[in-house]
């Protein structure tokens, strides 16, 4: 009797929870055909903008190097512009995530369930994640940008290269104007 | 043979160079603005020191290079070569000072794709770049599409009988009005009528999307810039991919459409000579070749079975093969999906109109479809001369604003630059090939670049090989001034050389 139950309940199981399989947008891109229609799970850096429209919107979900530390954090180069996907998922879902990344803000980082497709028929043939569901992880918060005072020095020394220059042509200009 | 040049003849070179740079010092002072207003600090010094260094650089050669002397021919077609390599330089600094290039040499390489309004990018976590730095990447492109020179002429040359000189030397061979600094600026004007008219309509479509307000009006100006100037550049890293919009898409195809025709065009069209768009052989070129490419990329398509009904067909299909042709470059796939999604045939579609490239006299790149209408009515009258009587006198036209019949001298001249595209698109394909990339990538890589397109199949990136990078700058900046002061500029480099060898016997 037991063991039927849990036979039972196996197979109910919703098919998210038993197949979706945990990958990366560089792996999902180099490998549309295989991954087209199947449940994957993708962690990473909400980045850009919300795009809402009604019950529904677009995230954009980095999960790259620079989702963990951004080159404006001082991360290291990994040799990639980014990785990232299109999350098409409920508006409800989607309002959790309160920071975008961008220069100014490391975003919040989110796992997203749901079916990736190779050609989305819905968009225009995107190639995009429907979320099921969008797990808020760690909230994001806004970058250091300590002010830099080397590059202040640069500023100095060529202000100064500039005045040098600037007097040595005034002079010059005189000088030639007078032998006229 | 070109004589030894003289050292007034170097000096009055780097005066004009002097010249262009101090016009990219003064572009650099749009995203220091962006910069400020934003509250990015950092970028905001970024950009001080590229102007301060433009300023110091103009300054100096403006004192060490004063000749009372106007400019040649040969000084103007020397002046655009090496004013676009110093230019690269000297706008590299904000790129790499923002920390978001590996070298000095990736810098460069996006600096040239900027201005050549090629696209391809080396940038390294684009999504994290501040508004400055995506400001100066789109404004150097939307510049660069105009032409540097263009812009020097408009401010800085003023008045010098040898600015026609260095305006032809750029690859805009043609002039709408019948003095050079006129022409320049009716360029600037037409194309700030659209940059207002074109950002308006793409920030509608944004804000129909759900783009914030503020965010969507800088974005629409970038990506008017990127679409207008055939650049293709965008400010997020999945490209036109980001906004998963049919409306964006279908207003930046008509904005790159347009700014991929003629400005010799647009002119007549403007002035009231609206005919002119259905009699020009360059309209006519670009949609046979269109068409063309259009039939194969259904083939492909069809073969491959990915993109399956009309409205993928299109925002995936033709409107990157529309990116392509017009060597704009924003995609709407991965870049990796013309491999393993459009398939060889479709693939090659792309390759093709990319190589056959835009308008001249545009913003675009690659063969032009002038040339393509010039050979094919020379192929065409030469079927017809044969099949004809031998005392018949068989001669061929085209339509350009006026009719220009075909002579031999116009014949050669256009195979030559043809010849040029070939030859450079051919070696960074084999290039590419060497290094162990799959053929096809490596050419589509390959005629991207040379075409200005900037469209990629996954090949262009911060680990590709040095000597890679060092020869698509050299493609992109070769087919952008369309080879003649490229060789202008190596002839004048061997003269040089040949006087020092000549001194050092004497002695």
């Amino acid at each position: 009797m037991l063991l039927a139950a849990l036979l039972a309940a196996f197979l109910l199981m919703p098919g998210t929870a038993m197949a979706a399989e945990e990958v990366s947008v560089q792996e999902l891109v180099a490998n549309m055909e295989l991954y087209d229609g199947k449940q994957v799970v993708i962690t990473g850096e909400a980045i850009g903008d919300l795009l809402l429209q009604g019950d529904y919107g677009w995230l954009t979900v980095n999960d790259d190097a620079y989702s963990v530390k951004s080159l404006e954090e001082g991360g290291d180069f990994a040799g990639y512009t980014n990785w990232g996907i299109g999350v098409w998922a409920p508006a409800a879902e989607l309002q959790q995530i309160h920071i975008l990344g961008g220069y100014k803000n490391k975003g919040d980082t989110v796992r997203v369930t749901g079916t990736f497709n190779r050609a989305d028929p819905e968009h225009g043939g995107d190639s995009d994640i429907h979320a099921t569901s969008v797990e808020f992880l760690e909230a994001g918060y806004p970058m250091p940008h300590p002010f830099q005072y080397g590059k202040l020095l640069i500023v100095l020394v060529l202000l100064v290269l500039i005045a040098f220059l600037w007097m040595d042509r005034r002079g010059r200009i005189r000088k030639a104007r007078r032998k006229s | 043979m070109i004589l030894r040049p003289a050292r007034e003849d170097a000096k009055l070179i780097g005066w004009g160079i002097g010249r262009v740079i101090l016009g990219i010092g003064l572009i650099m002072t749009v995203p220091l603005v962006v910069a400020l207003l934003s509250t990015e600090w950092d970028t905001v010094l970024d950009f001080l020191v590229g102007i301060l260094a433009c300023v110091a650089f103009w300054l100096f050669m403006e004192i060490t290079c004063h000749v009372k002397k106007d400019l040649t021919w040969f000084h103007g077609l020397i002046v655009a070569s090496g004013g676009w390599l110093a230019a690269m330089l000297f706008g590299a600094i904000p790129h790499f000072m923002s920390g978001h290039f590996k070298a000095y040499l990736d810098a460069c390489f996006d600096l040239m794709s900027g201005y050549t309004t090629s696209g391809l990018i080396l940038i390294q976590d684009l999504d994290h770049a501040s508004h400055g730095l995506n400001m100066w990447r789109h404004l150097l492109t939307y510049a660069g599409g105009q032409g540097i020179i263009v812009i020097a002429l408009t401010f800085l040359f003023a008045g010098t009988a040898g600015a026609f000189k260095i305006y032809v030397s750029e690859g805009k061979e043609e002039k709408l009005l019948p003095n050079v600094i006129n022409t320049a600026r009716a360029i600037w004007m037409i194309s700030l009528t659209y940059l207002v008219v074109g950002s308006f309509f793409i920030w509608i479509a944004l804000l129909k999307e759900g783009m914030p307000v503020a965010r969507g009006g800088l974005h629409s100006i970038w990506l008017f810039m990127g679409a207008w100037s055939t650049g293709g550049f965008a400010p997020q890293s999945l490209n036109l991919l980001y906004y998963h919009s049919f409306w964006v898409e279908v207003v930046t195809l008509v904005i790159f459409v347009i700014g991929s025709f003629n400005f010799v065009l647009h002119y007549a069209v403007w002035t009231g000579n609206r005919r002119e768009i259905y009699r020009n052989v360059e309209i006519h070129s670009f949609v046979t070749t269109i068409l063309l490419g259009t039939v194969m990329l259904t083939i492909g398509f069809a073969k491959m079975g990915v993109y399956s009904n009309f409205g993928e067909f299109f925002r995936k299909g033709f409107y990157n093969l529309a990116s392509g042709h017009t060597t704009t470059g924003n995609s709407t796939v991965f870049s990796t999906s013309f491999f393993s999604e459009f398939g060889f045939i479709a693939m090659w579609a792309v390759i093709l109109v990319m190589a056959i490239g835009a308008s001249a006299c545009s913003t675009g790149g690659g063969f032009k479809g002038l040339r393509m209408g010039v050979v094919f009515k020379f192929i065409r009258g030469e079927i017809r001369r044969l099949a004809s009587p031998e005392s018949a006198v068989v001669s061929e036209k085209i339509h350009h604003v006026n009719d220009v019949w075909l002579d031999d001298a116009l014949v050669k001249g256009v195979m030559f630059v043809i010849i040029c595209y070939v030859v450079i698109y051919a070696l960074g394909g084999i290039i590419g090939v060497m290094y162990g990339y799959n053929p096809s990538v490596a050419f589509f890589d390959a005629v991207s670049a040379g075409s200005n397109t900037g469209l990629s199949a996954g090949l262009t990136s911060p680990l590709m090989p040095s000597l890679m990078k060092v020869y698509y700058i050299f493609e992109m900046w070769a087919g952008r001034l369309e080879f003649i002061s490229v060789i202008a500029l190596f002839s004048f480099g061997g003269a040089m050389l040949r006087g020092r060898g000549a001194r050092r016997k004497k002695r």
